[in-house]
């Protein structure tokens, strides 16, 4: 059953790519299809899936290449669940608002059901080698999304999102292969390998490229300088699956492997990693204050925002670590929704420019459902009560405050600063007089905003239930912190 | 014992019936372009890949033979050799179906090109098995003379005749220095020839290392790393690769590497064995070198054959990880990966064939926009560079995998770093030339595929190409996951092997040295730059 969420999109992707289709109407159709059955499965398995008890669920084992160590084996926890959900929300949100003229549909829709193959394979890997292999599979299709279908400077935006991203890899490998050895077991299994009994000094060795590794993913200063090039670069929909799903792969990395296995050593380092959190979040913030293109903001945000993750998983409670999962689905759903607002904004008047846009509230000429949806998004980006982002973030603070006060201070500085900085966009774009430039703008059909409807009400609805969302990985918190 | 008995039982000539079936196809070959003549050609490919086939077919046959020594000892054919000529002989396969279009239209004559061709896979099938000092280097000449044939074979072209004519020079005086090593070798062990009986009297003999053993170590090494391009041995490679015929680059570079390899394990674990910690040594200079260089110098190429070349040079770098090893893994994941290797690369050098072919350019900016107007050979090269490339999940990945966690095991942390680092560098170069077909958009096109002539696959010639490349690039995607029955052939001809099931078991005690001094060569790189 878990396995048809790996291979049905692989399967579209197939089908897609070698399915003749001149104007790429078939190829959306299958590629919508597609997606929406991977969702249907997913709320199925939700439905089975049982919370009370830690562990995997709905495991499933194929023997692969056991010369190397590695086997298909798969399965699904609390902690992976949400991330699953959100990969297929997204993935079908993502082909949804993908412009229906788009060039070269065929290779398009294939490479993103691809890219989201690989990702849901990340999630469910329970074999490190597996996830490994998953986690790179996904780096090929993304950087023809942005080289072919991005902005001016995609060639270089591409090139240093994949370079960045195979260091990121080779590095991870690089910890996996060294803590096999260093354990002498002769598989790459994830559960009997958390049972090591490595040394401090052999875990600490293991888990530096690690971290490195799932850094540059996440990303954390200062191994982020491709985010920004990347995201301004994508076109929307790829910039939602970045932000909302590609980027949780670095975060769930660092949970799932790097607390998983080395809780040790993680504990030790853990108060490093709160203060890089801080300056993350700090840096992150004040670079979004400074820029001058809508998206670059939304992207900085991204980072100031993802470090909060790192920040409650180095606090390592319970509740800290749960936290962090509701977080990695908030920042998900924020970021989504104001990627593909942003993304409205950019088609509708052709510039993302902070300073040559103005007064798109206006009611009659310009955006005022995307100006009202945004403003919406952003009160949820910078954590007002009665939204997830407000929650997810409380949780984190409140779990990471008692253990690591000052940089939960200086992350609480950055989600004020988090108001500055889209309160300017807000009050540069949205508000004032339309500029006379832009006064025709192409109307905006309700049927465009079903996607940020969509997460719009999610948004709401997990801010006020949040326990939709954390009881699913409430138990697995524990869990992970006790080892096995 | 009946004496005639006696003498075939010491012959033991079945040993070599695969050779002898290559041998009947090569004289068929010449014998029936001598009486059809120009029609030959329609005819002829088809009979040299039936008959390597079949004596590919004869290999599987041969597996597993109780009595593998023939010929007195001088040629053994264990599970190893088999495996490593079944690898030269596909690859000869594999090769014909793409030069028949290529030669032709150079207006020169294809069965003499596939006479040459088949020479060169019967030196290095001899090669394979060799046991023998003599032996060993008459099969190493005949398939060096034979290369150089091949590369010098579009005579009117100059640059293949400035190819060939370095490739002789360098590789003559290569092969002069590996003849002074073994004949030293053979004066040290008190004039034997046999591999066997060497290592057997050295041991003996000297006891403490003799300074002329690790001068003919080093002599040998060299004409060694001349065959598989490792640097600082790989001068020739790039000048080689850009000026030959495209179908003898490919199997110089997948055919000629294999049965080189091949020697250096039968050389070095057998005959060498008193002094493994030195050729490790050696190696592991080699390895570094090669990985770095080979994949460094790829960066700046403009030319696609040369950047293959220096692809060529650092996969040979990854593969001798494997050797360094020195373990039953290591060595079987250096056959895994030359298998493995064996169809990502001929594929790709079948699609750099049919590029050239309708657009007779080799130059990497001329792909632009090929995709526009060729998916399939766009897809093709795609998989293959990328597979090179290590991506997974394709065969390459498994391959490159496979040689790391063999040389992690077997404590070259070093060295497996590097090969990650480096394999990072890769992917750029590689992908760059996945970016200049797919990424560009119509408007980009370069001239060559601006004028891109219409897809005819109907033309003499083109149908074994189109084959060719279809076989290549679908084994390339699936060979990575569907890679057991790979790996246990590889696994089982080196645990069936008794020269390296003796040579595993030397070779545990001085392994911390090993370590030590690949790391101690580490700091003194980092140190010096």
């Amino acid at each position: 059953m878990l396995s048809a969420l790996i291979l049905i999109p692989l399967v579209g992707a197939i089908v897609i790519g070698f399915f003749p289709d001149k104007e790429g109407k078939m190829s959306r159709n299958l590629a919508i299809f597609t997606a929406l059955s991977v969702l249907v499965i997913n709320i199925y398995l939700g439905w089975q899936f049982d919370t009370s008890v830690s562990g995997f669920q709905f495991s499933e084992y194929i023997p692969w290449l056991q010369w190397i160590g590695l086997n298909y084996s798969i399965g699904i926890d609390g902690l992976s669940f949400p991330l699953v959900c959100l990969n297929s929300l997204l993935t079908l949100i993502a082909i949804i608002v993908t412009d229906k003229s788009i060039a070269r549909p065929r290779f398009y829709y294939s490479i993103l059901l691809l890219l989201s193959c690989g990702a849901v394979g990340a999630f469910l890997a329970k074999d490190l080698l597996l996830f490994f292999l998953f986690y790179e599979l996904e780096i090929v299709p993304l950087y023809f999304l942005i080289a072919i279908w991005g902005g001016k400077r995609r060639g270089y935006a591409a090139m240093k999102f994949l370079l960045y991203t195979a260091v990121s890899g080779i590095l991870v490998l690089a910890s996996f292969l060294g803590l096999v050895w260093l354990t002498g077991a002769d598989s790459f299994a994830y559960e009997p390998l958390r049972s090591h009994t490595l040394s401090l000094t052999s875990q600490l060795l293991v888990i530096a490229p690690l971290l490195v590794g799932v850094f540059i993913k996440i990303p954390i200063f200062p191994f982020h300088t491709w985010l920004p090039d990347a995201h301004v670069e994508a076109s929307t929909p790829i910039s939602v699956l970045l932000a909302g799903v590609l980027l949780k792969l670095g975060t769930y990395g660092l949970l799932r492997f790097a607390v998983g296995l080395f809780l040790d050593a993680w504990v030790i380092l853990a108060p490093w990693m709160a203060i890089l959190a801080g300056i993350s979040a700090l840096y992150g913030a004040s670079c979004a204050i400074a820029q001058k293109d809508m998206k670059k903001v939304v992207a900085y945000s991204s980072i100031a925002h993802m470090a909060y993750i790192l920040l409650g998983v180095s606090a390592t409670t319970r509740l800290s670590i749960t936290a962090s999962v509701f977080q990695m689905v908030s920042h998900g759903l924020i970021s989504a929704l104001l990627f593909l607002l942003v993304g409205v904004v950019y088609k509708k008047t052709g510039t993302r420019d902070v300073e040559s846009l103005r007064g798109l509230l206006n009611p009659e000429r310009g955006l005022p459902v995307t100006g009202g949806l945004m403003i919406l998004g952003v009160m949820a980006s910078s954590g007002l009560p009665g939204m997830v982002g407000f929650i997810s973030e409380f949780l984190v603070f409140r779990g990471s405050f008692p253990i690591f006060p000052i940089p939960t201070l200086l992350c609480l500085v950055g989600t004020g600063l988090t108001a500055v900085y889209f309160l300017l966009v807000i009050n540069k774009v949205f508000f004032g007089r339309l500029t006379q430039s832009l006064a025709r703008l192409p109307q905006v059909k309700w049927v465009e905003h079903a996607p940020a409807f969509t997460l719009l009400f999610l948004i709401i609805a997990f801010g006020i239930q949040p326990s939709w969302v954390v009881h699913w990985s409430e138990v697995q918190a524990v869990a992970l912190l006790t080892g096995s | 014992m009946d004496f005639s008995s006696n003498i075939a039982s010491q012959l033991n000539a079945g040993t070599i019936l695969p050779e002898g079936i290559v041998i009947i196809t090569l004289m068929v070959i010449l014998i029936g372009d001598l009486i059809t003549g120009r029609n030959s050609a329609r005819w002829l490919p088809y009979v040299a890949i039936a008959g390597l086939l079949i004596a590919v077919l004869d290999l599987c046959l041969l597996w597993d033979l109780p009595e593998p020594d023939g010929f007195l000892g001088s040629f053994s054919s264990d599970n190893l050799s088999i495996v490593f000529r079944g690898i030269i002989a596909l690859s000869t396969a594999v090769t014909i179906p793409m030069s028949i279009r290529y030669v032709q239209q150079s207006g020169t004559s294809l069965a003499e090109f596939i006479g040459i061709m088949l020479t060169a896979t019967l030196g290095g099938m001899f090669l394979s098995g060799a046991n023998e000092l003599v032996t060993i280097f008459i099969s190493l000449e005949m398939l060096s003379i034979s290369s150089y044939l091949m590369t010098g074979y579009m005579k009117r072209d100059p640059r293949s005749n400035e190819a060939a004519l370095k490739y002789l020079l360098i590789g003559a005086s290569s092969s002069a220095i590996f003849l002074y090593g073994i004949s030293l070798l053979y004066g040290l062990s008190g004039g034997k020839t046999n591999l066997m009986a060497i290592a057997a009297n050295i041991t003996d003999v000297s006891g403490t290392q003799s300074l002329g053993l690790a001068i003919s170590l080093v002599f040998v090494i060299a004409g060694i790393a001349f065959k598989i391009s490792a640097v600082p041995f790989h001068q020739w490679t790039p000048d080689v690769y850009e000026g030959s015929p495209t179908p003898v680059v490919a199997f110089l570079s997948v055919g000629s590497k294999a049965a080189g390899f091949a020697l250096a394990i039968r050389l070095l674990v057998t005959a060498f064995a008193p002094l493994t910690e030195q050729w490790h040594f050696i190696f592991t200079a080699l390895a570094i070198l090669s990985m770095v260089l080979g994949n460094v110098v790829a960066l700046a190429q403009t030319s696609m054959k040369r950047m293959l070349a220096y692809s060529s040079i650092a996969q040979a770098g990854f593969v001798i990880i494997g050797l360094i090893a020195g373990t039953d893994t290591g060595y079987s994941s250096m056959i895994f990966y030359l298998l493995v290797y064996l169809f990502m690369n001929l594929g790709a050098f079948t699609c750099v064939i049919l590029f050239s072919l309708r657009t007779g350019t080799d130059q990497i900016s001329e792909y632009a926009g090929l995709y526009h107007k060729d998916p399939l050979l766009t897809l093709g090269l795609s998989i293959c560079l990328l597979s090179l490339g290590g991506i997974p999940p394709l065969a390459g990945f498994f391959g490159k995998i496979y040689l790391f966690w063999a040389g992690w095991q077997a404590g070259i942390y070093g060295l497996v770093l590097l090969g990650l680092v480096t394999s990072v560098i890769s992917i750029y170069y590689y992908i760059r030339v996945v970016k200049m077909m797919v990424v560009k958009e119509p408007s980009e096109m370069s001239d060559a595929v601006e004028n891109y002539p219409e897809i005819r696959w109907n033309l003499p010639g083109m149908r074994p190409l189109q084959v060719g490349l279809v076989v290549s690039v679908v084994i390339t995607s699936l060979a990575g996951i569907l890679s057991n029955p790979l790996f246990t052939l590889a696994n089982d001809s080196v645990t069936t092997t008794p020269i390296l099931q003796s040579a595993v078991v030397t070779q545990q005690l001085p392994q911390e040295t090993i370590t030590v001094s690949t790391q101690s060569l580490e700091s003194d790189l980092d140190t010096s730059h």
